[in-house]
């Protein structure tokens, strides 16, 4: 739904009212997730991951649903509902994967936390960003994921050897984050402390 | 924030204490019942695709395996016989059914981002299952549980890099240690002097999840090399793993 001319004045008089020293304002207005839908996005990835994706592999990759969901949702809510949407996350991981103790707990958390930390910024809302920003957050969890095992007494040569998984885990990352963002630009709207 | 300290010290605790968390028996609980739906559906939609591309040579896998079938036959009775004539064999196979066969589990769920090869089955500790139980199918051996919730148990599969199970070769009783390597099973710590050939079956040796004799592949490289302490053996699972569907758990003895 596009803006009226009365909408963008009242934001702007929002704005200059709160900023005086500045004319600028925000171009969108607030678009925060809703929870319970994006509650059902986890348990739906969670549940694709564990059962009929887990048949839909490409070199022993599939596509992982879960640190695109976490990282969205962080950058749009904060550091600190990103690193508890994480940790909730990678918890159901830990708890469905049943082996890797709490590694997917630490490294969706650490995801959560550091994509939080880009809420407000250009990052969180330009598609040119978000799209690479997706492969990357599946790359570093998976990082953080080795460093965790490694840390809970596995051998560094087991998240090694799945480094092409990883590597074909962001690619595919990136490629549905573009289409998701192509197909519903909306979630790829700003939100309102955009700096 | 209080929220997010709790869930990380519930997951840290439960990995020192190498229990399953509150988190994970809740969620698995939860989760098997969807897994459960999503298998069926994934078994249904593979079937249907299965049949659909074999259409063509549906008859021609008739005929071989109806003489497939018919060479069974003969093998089975010839090896009836030789079980009557073993009382050993016999009184094992004796033993297995009085001790109970296992319990018997279908496959649910995998390892969500497909970095360990373990799978989800639908048995957990209410069935009796326990840490350590071996999972076998009529393939020969599945690998070993490793975690159990009240409903379902988490399978560390046998070709996973941390599993080791003891392991000799069936020809010569010669001793190793069965490592996965994620796609096979790599049999190494076997002496130099054990002469390894190609297609030799590798079964269990008597160990904390298998009794003796199950069995696990066949040797398909074996690498010898000059001046090594032990040599090692490429191992190919017996069993199919992409297709299992039905495994059964060993109650750990």
């Amino acid at each position: 739904m596009s803006r009226t001319n009365a909408d963008i004045a009242r934001t702007r008089a929002l704005w200059t009212a709160n900023k005086p020293g500045e004319t600028g304002a925000p171009a969108y207005e607030p678009n925060p997730p809703v929870p319970w839908q994006v509650a059902l996005a986890l348990a739906a990835a969670l549940l694709w991951q564990s059962s009929l994706g887990a048949s839909l592999q490409f070199r022993g990759a599939g596509i992982s649903f879960v640190p695109l969901i976490v990282a969205w949702y962080a950058v749009r809510m904060g550091w600190l509902r990103g690193l508890t949407f994480g940790l909730i996350a990678g918890a159901c991981e830990d708890a469905l994967a049943g082996s890797t103790g709490a590694a997917w707990t630490l490294a969706t958390g650490l995801i959560g936390l550091a994509c939080g930390r880009l809420r407000g910024t250009w990052f969180a809302d330009t598609r040119l960003a978000l799209v690479p920003g997706a492969a990357l957050a599946t790359f570093l969890r998976y990082c953080a994921f080795a460093v965790a095992m490694q840390s809970e007494g596995r051998p560094l040569a087991l998240p090694l050897t799945h480094l092409h998984v990883a590597l074909w885990q962001s690619a595919f990352g990136a490629i549905v984050a573009f289409v998701v963002l192509r197909l519903f630009p909306r979630l790829g709207a700003a939100n309102p402390h955009r700096r | 924030m209080i929220v997010a300290a709790a869930i990380a010290l519930i997951q840290l605790d439960s990995l020192k204490t190498g229990k399953p968390s509150v988190i994970a028996v809740a969620v698995t609980s939860i989760a098997v019942f969807a897994q459960e739906a999503g298998a069926a559906a994934g078994t249904f939609a593979r079937g249907a695709a299965a049949s659909v591309a074999n259409a063509p040579r549906l008859a021609e896998q008739n005929a071989e395996l109806r003489e497939k079938d018919r060479l069974l036959r003969i093998e089975n009775a010839r090896l009836r016989e030789a079980l009557a004539a073993a009382p050993d064999a016999r009184a094992i196979a004796a033993l297995a059914e009085q001790t109970g066969a296992g319990t018997l589990a279908t496959i649910v769920g995998y390892d969500p981002e497909s970095v360990s090869r373990s799978v989800t089955i639908d048995r957990g500790s209410l069935a009796g299952i326990a840490p350590g139980d071996g999972v076998m199918s009529d393939g020969g051996v599945v690998g070993r549980v490793v975690a159990v919730a009240p409903l379902s148990s988490t399978v560390l599969l046998v070709t996973d890099g941390a599993s080791k199970v003891p392991a000799v070769v069936e020809r010569g009783r010669w001793w190793g240690i069965a490592t996965g390597t994620n796609t096979a099973i790599r049999l190494e710590y076997v002496s130099q002097d054990a002469k390894l050939k190609l297609g030799d079956i590798v079964v269990t040796g008597e160990g904390r999840s298998f009794h003796a004799g199950l069995e696990i592949g066949r040797i398909t490289s074996v690498d010898h090399p000059d001046g090594a302490l032990y040599q090692t053996a490429i191992v190919t699972p017996s069993v199919a793993f992409g297709r299992l569907a039905h495994v059964l758990v060993l109650r750990h003895s």
